[in-house]
């Protein structure tokens, strides 16, 4: 029932963002139940559709779960896009000084490696490298915030930028192949590279990037509430994030749990390397990232900071970038903005929640519950 | 602040449900109807709308579906990101020509060619080696050494200048055209080369454009031919805020690129180095509605007027019609091979 309570509300949201979306595009010209036909159906086709909403959703788990652990905290952490770059681009180094002989652009085989590892020590290096990077970039405003009391919104939305300039930087003057237009940096090794999930799954094609990322995501929605609300450091998060002023009476060190959750939160957005990196592209790509950490605010919002919602909400985003691009290539008039209007009318009623409580909350349906 | 009012919302859902339900007649999808040829294309970040390299592409799709009865449809990808998902949008879908614009989707094509071996591709300004992917390049360099001769004869100082968009092979292409085609008109000519930046978002910067033009201009430059996409639309700021002379012209003059920018700033341009995108993907779906398209590379230079230059009601009076006969003189030459441009992109 309580479960259900949470649910409800998201829904809605859900709901009525789609009502409201169908009216403009009615006005636009085109017909909402083709257009909605169109988004949906193209997201959950077999394999193709399923599966590519299934891999746009993996960096939005991560991010998801990111902005969730950070706001448990009573952190707002709006770097998620900066943490993943860092980790990013830490992957692909380590897949380039490590992976061995790699193919360039040009089709000549190339060695850019001091040693080449095999897969098995060269995978979950590369993995821990992203979360270490990841977390490295998310602690910086935490201690920030901890130590000098400097406001962490501010601090990650200015690191973003730095983030992204110093590893533009470095691609372009250090790891990028002379002559490429492209502003990437060379292939990382085949050793580093994650299978893909169509590798296993019969019917699914190896071409579709979905690839053992997701089931990282998966594991990780579950570590996520086990480290939340199963272990004492997510117990002293928690306590930081609901009253500092009560924490830190009852003995937590505030300052502490604030590092340590934004390191967490770090480590998650940096996970959306592996994805990227290790399961896709295999090299850093500028400009990969689709505003994943930006959008995984929204991911955490409407999924109530929880992991299960996240994930839930997540798959929901997926969908909705799969199938936009189908949205706009196909039907008449409509583009694919109608999917960000989509995404902003559900923020917009998550976020005036209290009109709604209001008005539900007389027959019972809501209570007030617990952030 | 506490809201209560309960009836809004509800009443909201409702008229949005009622007005949902009173739509349901619309057209029939066009977008899947196996019998016409349909194509696909996917434009660049600078979008369909740049009155420049994509403006041309979608001009010549355009007349396509005029003029061929095909079905088109198109995506803005607005982000790197979004350009393989359109195009295996289309692959998934089956089109029968999908069609990428600009170098930067040449990999990405290649990609998903491979995945579609039975769809045809075409790529604008990139190479690939697939059997089902045609690409489209274009003799810059020849295009620009005309105009590097119109700028020789033209300019009063004996500096010319070049704005650059991303620092990369093809643009070089534009300005040792440029170079050798002044040089040609007068050896002790001095060409200023700058380039806007060495990532994507070079094509998308007037405010450097601008500045880049100013400080040619500063140091003696009075024509400047830019190779830059909107990054290019500063120089032509750059050269109107230089004004005009006592004789009512102009006193420094752009040259423009890609689309014919000739009617951008009247009065300022000298001409424009046209590259006929349009023209290279109108044939290309014209190959596939006939059923005789061919993968490889299709090389569009001034011989089957892939470049040139424009000249309209805007620049006549601008250039002195006997350059035009040298000019004129020149491309025949190069056309048979008399006169060799370099080509900066050749190994």
């Amino acid at each position: 029932m309580k479960l259900l309570r949470e649910l409800f509300f998201p829904l809605v949201a859900v709901l009525a963002a789609f009502v409201l979306g169908g009216i403009f595009v009615w006005i636009i010209g085109d017909n909402p139940f083709e257009t909605y036909r169109l988004l949906i159906g193209s997201a959950f086709s077999w394999p193709d559709g399923i599966g590519y909403t299934l891999f746009y959703a993996t960096p939005l788990i991560f991010t998801g779960l990111a902005v969730a652990v950070a706001f448990r905290c009573g952190l707002l952490n709006i770097g998620a896009e900066g943490q993943l770059y860092v980790a990013a681009f830490a992957t692909a180094w380590v897949g380039i000084k490590f992976g061995g002989t790699v193919v360039d652009v040009f089709g000549t085989p190339v060695n850019y490696s001091w040693v080449t590892l095999p897969a098995v020590l060269l995978v979950p290096l590369a993995i821990v490298t992203a979360i270490v990077a990841g977390a490295a970039w998310g602690a910086i405003p935490g201690v920030l915030k901890a130590r000098f009391g400097s406001h962490e919104v501010i601090n990650t939305i200015m690191l973003n930028f730095i983030a992204i300039a110093l590893v533009s930087y470095f691609t372009q003057y250090h790891f990028k192949q002379a002559g490429d237009p492209i502003l990437q940096t060379v292939p990382v090794g085949a050793g580093v590279h994650l299978p893909r999930l169509g590798s296993f799954i019969p019917g699914l094609p190896t071409r579709i990037p979905l690839n053992l990322a997701f089931l990282f995501a998966l594991v990780a929605c579950v570590l996520v509430y086990i480290f939340l609300w199963r272990t004492k450091w997510g117990y002293a998060i928690r306590a930081t994030g609901a009253n500092p002023t009560a924490a830190e009476y009852g003995g937590i060190s505030t300052g502490k749990q604030i590092v340590l959750a934004m390191a967490v939160s770090g480590a998650l957005a940096g996970m959306v390397a592996v994805n990227e990196v290790l399961g896709y592209r295999y090299r850093y790509y500028d400009g990969f990232s689709a505003n994943y950490g930006f959008t995984g605010i929204a991911v955490a919002l409407l999924g109530r900071n929880h992991p299960v919602g996240v994930l839930l909400s997540a798959l929901l985003f997926g969908m909705l970038i799969r199938g936009g691009i189908f949205v706009d290539a196909f039907s008449g008039k409509v583009s694919k903005d109608l999917v960000e209007v989509l995404q902003a009318i559900v923020i917009l009623f998550v976020a005036c929640e209290a009109l709604f409580r209001g008005s539900f909350g007389r027959f019972g349906l809501l209570k007030r519950s617990k952030v | 602040m506490k809201f209560n009012r309960p009836k809004l919302p509800a009443l909201l859902l409702c008229l949005a449900a009622l007005a949902c339900s009173s739509s349901c007649t619309g057209a029939k999808n066009e977008a899947d109807d196996p019998a016409r040829v349909r194509v696909g294309i996917v434009f660049d970040i600078g979008g369909k709308d740049d009155r420049s390299f994509n403006a041309a592409a979608f001009e010549g799709v355009k007349r396509a579906e005029r003029e061929l009865g095909v079905v088109l449809r198109d995506v803005e990808p607005g982000n790197p990101t979004s350009i393989e998902p359109a195009m295996r949008a289309f692959a998934e879908r089956g089109y029968d020509l999908v069609i990428g614009v600009g170098f930067a989707q040449a990999p990405i094509m290649e990609i998903v060619a491979k995945d579609y071996p039975h769809i045809n591709f075409a790529i604008v300004d990139g190479v690939s080696q697939l059997p089902n992917v045609a690409s489209l390049v274009f003799k810059e360099h020849q295009g620009s050494y005309l105009v590097g001769m119109i700028a020789a004869r033209t300019t009063k100082t004996g500096k010319l200048g070049f704005v650059g968009g991303m620092d990369i092979p093809l643009i070089h292409r534009f300005a040792t055209g440029y170079e050798e085609g002044a040089k040609a008109v007068n050896p002790n000519i001095s060409v200023y080369r700058n380039f806007v930046g060495v990532t994507d978002s070079a094509w998308n910067n007037p405010g450097k454009g601008k500045e880049l033009a100013l400080s040619q201009i500063g140091k003696g430059a009075d024509v400047i031919f830019t190779a830059a996409g909107n990054s290019g639309l500063g120089a032509f700021d750059a050269v109107e805020q230089a004004g005009k002379g006592a004789d009512g012209r102009a006193t420094h003059y752009v040259i423009g690129v890609d689309s014919n920018q000739n009617m951008v700033k009247p009065g300022y341009v000298l001409t424009s180095m046209v590259k006929r995108v349009d023209n290279a993907v109108y044939d290309i779906v014209n190959d596939v509605k006939n059923k005789r398209f061919q993968g490889g590379v299709h090389v569009f230079g001034l011989d089957k007027d892939g470049v040139a230059f424009s000249l309209d009601q805007y620049n006549q009076s601008l250039i002195d019609p006997s350059i035009l006969q040298e000019v004129e003189a020149a491309r025949q030459k190069i056309i048979k091979g008399e006169i060799q441009v370099t080509d900066a992109m050749a190994k």
